[in-house]
């Protein structure tokens, strides 16, 4: 840099040259006059350089406190340097920036400049896209590998003698941890990445972008205004019914002498920020959520109890517990409700939490997609099973058989006991089973294994099998209960909400007017940055409104 | 009786009429004619498929009384409907729109088409709904996940048009035979077509090719270009509220609202790819070409997300896959 300024001492040509290499930021790339303090008093110097330094001006008010533009503004600043007049008032502003930095201590600056590097490399569109289709890519993958199984099935699933497309084995798999894909580090590192790159955009181009779409930029010549997307000219009009005619169909209008600038829609340019500050909150609470929460599942069957903390396990290093951890739940009462076709529409059970002195605090019956809420805890009900039978054997009893599962899919289960008759230490002893399906009917069954018939567990009319009478007095189901802390959900749901909210707005398309009064001529151009086909029929039809003026002078 | 009747009528009815409309748009591209009052019937014909595909699915509601939502005939169904509703909308709106409706009507033909075809007979039944899906959050998560995925099947397939129009040149540069020449006349003709129905726009004034087909053919791609680009926006919105909607019911039904279920992974991996697609837009550089070849993977994933992860039927979403439970 000290040497640039050493050869640019007094070279206009060269400053031009210099301004031409410059990588300028995109949206700033228009040759558009700003009238400013600066550009009035540069107005004064030669004419010929007017339109570089303008907008070098231009840049330098919006980017000299931008860490990353530092490199670009310093560029442009040295270029300055050439011509006297410039090191005058305002410019001084602009060259004591650089000037100080590079008379900074050394290692300061390498870390300045470190950080503006990698704030460049992350924001880059490309880097960015690529990362994604790595992201989608990583999980596509982990839905076709089985997630979660032993090693074993991947030694058979690829095998080394044969390996699927010709070089993919259970090595690869193991090594770079496609079994735990969701969870493995390749698949957080380039997620941690996306969320870096996400950050330095929003922190180097989005932020800009509201300082930059809130100025007012009037175009003071009529070549500029002929180089927009969309451009017309009304030979006999007056600026002020231009500026009416736009106000009556939503436009924010801005009169300044002969010049004209309209905007409307300005939410649609700022909404993408919205967007990006949205994922970066998701992405937050989604970490807190992986790293600071506990989790546990428990079945009780009805009629006992269990204290929370028993059950919860953390799932990272930022758990901590709480002070609800110490309080006991009681499964008051469980119970299914069933279609008239048999199948189980719904199951409930009724829950009292008890602190740690024994009183109710709170009672609540629960079931599936309405959970309890209490201290931060959460209590989902998530699935059902039958713990014991409940029977009467001749009039003895009642006596608890255990159930045990025989077959789940899903939403049917099967569960079945065994009520062994005769002999009980003979090795081939025999008896009674008793299956169900849910709570509302038995089956029973003899020893020979013959279907002895079906009860309902409330009706009480015995059975009798085998010289036995069995009367079957309650079917005892047990809940199953998730529970739940997790201190990132605010934050996730704020993110959500942000999401939604953001995206729609982003829909909106911008447009933006200018136009110049030249004579009794007016110039007129636009443009829109999504509705680039409804943008100009929108122009027609307003400019089509505009009055035309029949006398020679124009009436003001 | 009477609604499974009803039910069959409506949907005899709206097939027929699909598939009339289908072959009367293949004549209308096929055999260069300017019979306008054909055009006339097939805006009719879609309007009374979008009300005879409503009445099936009110018939299924009331009849069931739960929303037309639970497995895989019933989403068809629906798929076809939100079809039917991006050809409605923008008809009343007044937006002369000739591609979208070029694309919609053979999507709505298929879908229905499949959904009743002796492939799903057994699923033609309304089945009860289990526990889990008894939720408020059901009509809304599902309702936007396929309007989502029907606006942006639209959309890709307007990128796929803009690739196959790109690429036929090219296609006939290397084919040299009679059948492209055959495309050729067909696309040329659609360009054709297209400037005798809409009035002059000058819009795009960058464009210098020499020959005139040229110019109409880019103007036509700008065209294609752009109304992909508002349609893909606009799905990629529904498809961010549905996913949203999707997450926040999991989290009040079973505690965590990300489960990397496959159904869930396919649906954030097209949210992924949409996004990209986006991001591609914003470098005029790649703006073309990029973008209708990441949608076009987009329109393959899509399908991928929706029927390909209920035909393995595995995980949480397995309410729609082929083998009944």
């Amino acid at each position: 840099m000290k040497a640039l300024s050493a050869i640019n001492s007094s070279n206009p040509c060269l400053s031009k040259t210099h301004f031409l290499k410059v990588p300028i930021f995109h949206p700033f790339f228009r040759f558009k006059p700003f009238s400013h303090s600066y550009s009035i008093h540069v107005r004064g110097a030669k004419t010929a350089l007017t339109p570089s330094f303008t907008i070098n001006c231009k840049l330098k008010t919006s980017h000299d406190i931008k860490s990353k533009e530092k490199s670009v503004s310093q560029k442009i600043v040295l270029s300055e340097g050439s011509p006297p007049p410039l090191t005058e008032d305002g410019d001084t502003n602009g060259e004591n920036v650089p000037e100080s930095s590079q008379k900074k201590e050394s290692p300061f600056g390498v870390v300045r400049m470190l950080r503006r590097k990698t704030l460049q490399i992350l924001s880059n569109l490309p880097l960015a896209i690529g990362e994604m289709f790595a992201v989608a890519s990583l999980m596509a993958l982990g839905t076709f590998i089985d997630q979660g199984e032993a090693p074993d099935f991947y030694f058979q699933k690829y095998p080394e003698d044969h390996p699927v497309f010709g070089f993919f084995t259970w090595r690869w798999v193991l090594a770079l941890g496609f079994d735990h894909m969701f969870s493995s580090p390749i698949f957080l590192g380039v997620l941690a990445l996306l969320g870096a790159s996400l950050m330095a955009c929003t922190y180097t181009t989005q932020l800009p972008l509201i300082k930059v779409s809130r100025r007012w930029l009037f175009l003071h010549s009529a070549e500029a205004i002929r180089k927009q997307e969309f451009s017309e000219s009304l030979p006999r009009a007056s600026i002020q019914d231009v500026g009416t005619i736009l106000m009556g169909a939503g436009y924010e209008v801005f009169l300044k002498g002969p010049s004209l600038y309209a905007f409307k829609g300005l939410a649609g340019r700022l909404a993408p920020v919205g967007v990006h500050i949205a994922m970066i909150l998701i992405m937050a609470g989604g970490t807190l959520s992986a790293t600071g929460s506990f989790r546990g599942s428990v079945t009780v069957p009805q009629g006992l109890n269990f204290v929370v903390g028993d059950v919860l396990a953390p799932s990272g290093f930022l758990s901590s517990p709480t002070e609800a951890f110490n309080t006991e739940i009681h499964v008051n009462r469980f119970y299914m409700d069933y279609y008239e076709s048999g199948e189980v529409s719904q199951f409930h059970t009724d829950l009292s939490l008890l602190n740690m002195d024994g009183k109710e605090v709170m009672r609540k019956t629960i079931s599936v997609n309405d959970p309890l809420r209490y201290g931060g805890i959460t209590i989902y009900q998530t699935d059902w099973s039958i713990s014991a039978l409940q029977i009467l054997k001749d009039n003895e009893g009642p006596y608890n058989l255990a159930m045990a599962p025989l077959q789940i899919n899903g939403d049917k289960k099967l569960f079945g006991t065994f009520l062994p008759v005769g002999d009980i230490n003979s090795p081939d002893v025999k008896g009674i089973s008793m299956l169900a399906r849910d709570l509302q009917s038995i089956v029973l069954y003899d020893k020979e294994g013959k279907f002895a018939g079906v009860r309902r567990p409330n009706s009480k009319l015995p059975i009798n099998i085998d010289g036995s009478e069995i009367v079957i007095v309650d079917a005892i189901g047990s809940s199953g209960l998730d529970l739940k802390t997790d201190p990132g959900v605010p934050l996730v749901y704020a993110g959500f909400g942000a999401l939604m909210i953001t995206t729609c707005i982003s829909y909106l398309s911008h447009s933006q007017i200018w136009a110049l009064q030249d004579g009794t001529t007016i110039i007129v151009g636009g443009k829109s940055n999504r509705g680039k086909m409804e943008f100009p029929e929108e122009m027609n039809l307003l400019l089509d409104k505009v009055p035309e003026i029949v006398e020679s002078t124009l009436g003001g | 009786m009477v609604f499974l009747t009803l039910e069959h009528i409506l949907t005899h009815i709206s097939f027929s009429v699909v598939s009339i409309l289908i072959s009367i748009h293949l004549i209308t591209l096929l055999l260069f004619n300017e019979i306008i009052g054909l055009s006339d019937s097939s805006k009719k014909g879609m309007i009374i498929t979008f009300f005879c595909i409503t009445g099936l699915l009110f018939t299924r509601w009331f009849f069931s009384s739960h929303l037309p939502f639970s497995d895989l005939y019933e989403s068809l169904i629906f798929l076809s409907w939100t079809f039917s509703i991006l050809y409605i909308v923008p008809y009343f709106k007044k937006h002369k729109n000739y591609y979208l409706n070029t694309i919609i009507t053979p999507s709505v033909i298929f879908t229905q088409g499949f959904a009743t075809s002796g492939l799903l007979n057994e699923m033609h039944e309304s089945l009860i709904l289990v526990p889990a899906l008894q939720s408020h959050w059901l009509m809304m998560h599902v309702s936007m996940m396929i309007l989502g995925y029907a606006t942006l099947l639209c959309g890709s397939l307007l990128s796929v048009a803009i690739l196959v129009i790109l690429f036929q040149e090219l296609i006939q540069i290397i084919g040299k035979s009679k059948n492209f020449y055959f495309l050729n006349e067909s696309f040329s003709f659609a360009v054709i077509n297209y400037i005798n129905i809409s009035e002059k726009k000058n819009v795009f004034k960058k464009t210098f090719f020499s020959s005139y087909r040229n110019y109409f053919r880019s103007q036509f791609i700008q065209q294609l270009d752009h109304w992909g680009y508002r349609t893909i926006s606009l799905g990629f919105i529904f498809l961010t509220i549905g996913i949203i909607s999707g997450a926040v019911w999991a989290n009040e039904a079973w505690g965590s609202y990300w489960n990397w279920d496959p159904k869930e992974t396919w649906a954030f991996i097209t949210w992924t790819i949409f996004a990209i697609y986006l991001h591609t837009r914003k470098n005029k550089k790649f703006e073309d070409i990029n973008s209708s070849i990441v949608a076009s993977m987009g329109f393959l994933i899509i399908w991928v997300c929706y029927l390909g992860i209920n035909l393995l039927g595995i995980g949480l979403h397995s309410y729609g896959s082929f083998t009944p439970n």
